[in-house]
């Protein structure tokens, strides 16, 4: 598939090979296939054997862009990640092809997927616990296979399978479904290590029970994020992600079209943004770099178009509510993003 | 979560295929019309061969031979010093691309091991392509080709006593063509035809042909287009010879032993089928593999999946109990 790759990009050098890798992996990944067949993958896009070595596994697995298992050499292995688990690699005499990077990423994102630490039992166990519709003690039962502990409480990390990692959380990872279809998932501590990944949300802290919570509020956080920007945690809102209703068969609330109205003024959004962060008319004048009595004839605007003081008391938290459910329901995050961006990355 | 779909159900591709499509589709699109023709010459060509052959220890010999009307074409003669007895046996390969495009070492990395580990001699065949050059040209070049090679055995160093035949899709049509034809003129001994993923039939009809529109590789619109090229107005109609589609040829007896492959999810599942059925009704030996899940072509896309390479490994098993004594 390297000659392959070579040739789509000889005859588009614009040409979005990025977009396709991932694309294959996310295949990969959906049609739970064996590491042998990551591998290979993995060997075959990049035209060089590709292996994976884990800790507590007596032999690194190497297979050749044919799909045949190799053997390895010592010299060439690397040693398995502490953090993670696993080292995986692409064996290249020469320099690095274009895009190693990229299928490296994936084939770690993959392998990830496929066994947070080995077994289908374990993989399972993420979807389990984050189903609805199974019942409690099937759920407790996944909780407890996947070592959660009933006084502790997690957090869902949801991001799209092109979102860009630049460091995975350490926990069970998994491809899930969605009304928006397949999401990455991963799980992880309340407290947790620093991590990157772009467009991400992470869900609030919730006891091994009640994860599917985390799991609605990590949604509604994906979807207030933006491609490369840093994860949004729903900790940031309290419990008004949990509040949002954002289905997007319901008809928006009043307050919620006024607010899409206001936003198809070039200034709208925006505006409205720093009138729910900002204090006084001069401060949120400053952080918008208008004048004064620029912003107070938006103002005028803003409260004409709701009809309620937005600007006291609980009408406050009403415009900050109708803001947030405007910007999940027209959030375009989840859409794979154009290839431009893509060749860019 | 499975999206609603339009039109009749159909195998799922293969995982591993299917994830595979992802790179296929950006040089290969699912469907291909005329206006494409340029764009699959250029994207289907095959890329440099001399490093491989080179890493392999194989010599190249080029040679212009007379083709169809006595007009040059170019054959290669590809060859492997590995102690195998001599002369060699002769096997004419007929390369893929839907009659349209593509050239003599297109996908012809997967029968470079019958010259490595079998020993064989591969002559390999520049036949003209259709719409400028339409039927009968490319078969006939082909016949040509073959006729050259029986003729001047001696000095390739070839047994004159038997060639295998191999071709994949479009060059499955034209060698099952040409075994018809070497049957009914009295043409070179054969020993056996290796039929991937051929197209043979012009007239449409099979039930695999309607199932894969717009998905996979070559689609039931990509077939028109290489048809049309090849037949133009007669396509469909009762003057197609069956050395331009076998799958027309009343009769399938007195053929060589016959391997067939062919992916579930592909247009031309029917017809392999039923090639090689008429085959044994007709008392004669063919070797059929249904491969499930697998697209057209998916060994010579997708060669490091499983089903690839149990595609791969079969058909070389077959080839080797002709070609190794």
């Amino acid at each position: 598939m390297q000659e392959l790759l070579g040739s789509i990009s000889r005859l588009d050098p614009g040409a979005t090979l990025g977009l396709r890798v991932i694309a294959c992996f996310d295949e990969l990944i959906l049609g739970n296939v064996n590491t042998r067949a990551l591998l290979a993958a993995a060997a075959a896009l990049a035209g060089c054997p590709a292996g994976v070595v884990r800790i507590g596994s007596s032999e690194p697995t190497l297979v050749s862009p044919r799909g045949e298992m190799l053997a390895c050499t010592p010299a060439a292995t690397p040693k398995p990640d502490r953090n993670t688990g696993y080292t995986v690699w692409l064996q290249r005499a020469g320099a690095a092809g274009p895009n190693d990077g990229l299928i490296l990423e994936r084939l770690s994102i993959a392998l990830c997927a496929k066994n947070s630490a080995g077994d289908e039992h374990r993989r399972r166990g993420l979807s389990v616990v984050l189903d609805s519709a199974a019942s409690q003690p099937l759920r407790a039962a996944a909780a407890d296979d996947l070592g959660l502990r009933s006084g502790e409480k997690y957090r869902v990390v949801l991001a799209p399978l092109f979102a860009v990692w630049e460091r995975h959380p350490a926990g069970p990872e998994d491809v899930i479904g969605s009304p928006f279809g397949p999401l990455h998932a991963a799980l992880i501590a309340e407290q947790f290590d620093p991590f990157q990944a772009s467009p991400c949300g992470i869900g609030s802290a919730h006891p091994p029970g009640a994860l599917t919570k985390s799991l609605r509020s990590a949604l509604t956080a994906l979807r207030l994020s933006e491609s490369g920007a840093a994860p949004v945690c729903a900790d940031d809102y309290g419990g008004l992600l949990d509040a949002l209703l954002v289905d997007e068969d319901d008809v928006p609330h009043d307050d919620v079209v006024a607010v899409a109205r206001i936003a198809e003024r070039t200034w709208g959004l925006e505006t409205v943004s720093a009138l729910i962060t900002h204090q006084t008319v001069r401060e949120t004048a400053r952080a918008l770099g208008v004048h004064h009595s620029t912003l107070q004839h938006r103002l005028a605007t803003v409260l004409e178009e709701l009809g309620f003081p937005a600007t006291e008391g609980l009408g406050r938290a009403r415009l900050a509510a109708a803001y947030l459910t405007h910007r999940v329901r027209t959030s375009r995050v989840l859409e794979a993003p154009p290839p431009a961006q893509q060749v860019q990355r | 979560m499975t999206a609603a779909r339009f039109g009749p159900a159909r195998p799922e591709f293969d995982p591993e295929l299917r994830a595979s499509l992802a790179v296929v589709g950006g040089m290969f699109p699912p469907t291909i019309t005329p206006e494409l023709i340029g764009f699959m010459r250029a994207s289907y060509a095959s890329p440099p061969i001399e490093a491989t052959l080179e890493q392999r220890g194989i010599t190249r010999t080029d040679h212009t031979v007379p083709g169809y009307g006595g007009d040059d074409i170019a054959v290669s003669v590809l060859t492997a010093d590995t102690g195998a007895q001599l002369p060699r046996v002769g096997v004419l390969f007929a390369h893929s691309g839907g009659l349209m495009f593509g050239d003599r070492f297109s996908g012809i990395d997967l029968v470079l091991d019958w010259v490595t580990d079998f020993g064989a001699a591969l002559v390999t065949v520049e036949y003209r392509l259709a719409p400028e050059y339409p039927d009968p040209v490319p078969r006939e070049d082909v016949f040509a080709a073959l006729c050259w090679v029986h003729d001047h055995a001696a000095e390739l160093g070839i047994r004159s006593d038997g060639i295998m035949l191999a071709g994949a899709s479009a060059g499955g049509n034209l060698i099952a063509g040409a075994a018809l034809a070497v049957r009914d003129r009295g043409g070179p001994p054969l020993i056996g035809q290796v039929l991937d993923y051929p197209m043979l039939d012009d007239r449409g009809g099979g039930y695999s042909l309607d199932q894969f529109d717009g998905v996979g590789v070559w689609d039931r619109v990509s077939n028109d287009t290489g048809w049309h090229a090849l037949l133009g107005d007669a396509r469909g109609g009762p003057d197609v010879s069956p050395y331009a589609a076998p799958a027309r040829a009343e009769d399938l007896s007195g053929l060589p032993p016959t391997f067939l492959t062919v992916g579930s999810a592909e247009i031309f599942r029917n017809e392999t089928a039923d090639f090689a059925e008429r085959m044994w009704r007709a008392g004669g030996n063919a070797e059929l593999h249904i491969w499930p899940g697998a697209f057209h072509g998916a060994d010579i896309f997708a060669p490091h999946t499983r089903v690839g390479r149990a595609m791969i490994q079969t058909r070389n098993a077959w080839v080797e109990h002709l070609l190794v004594g």
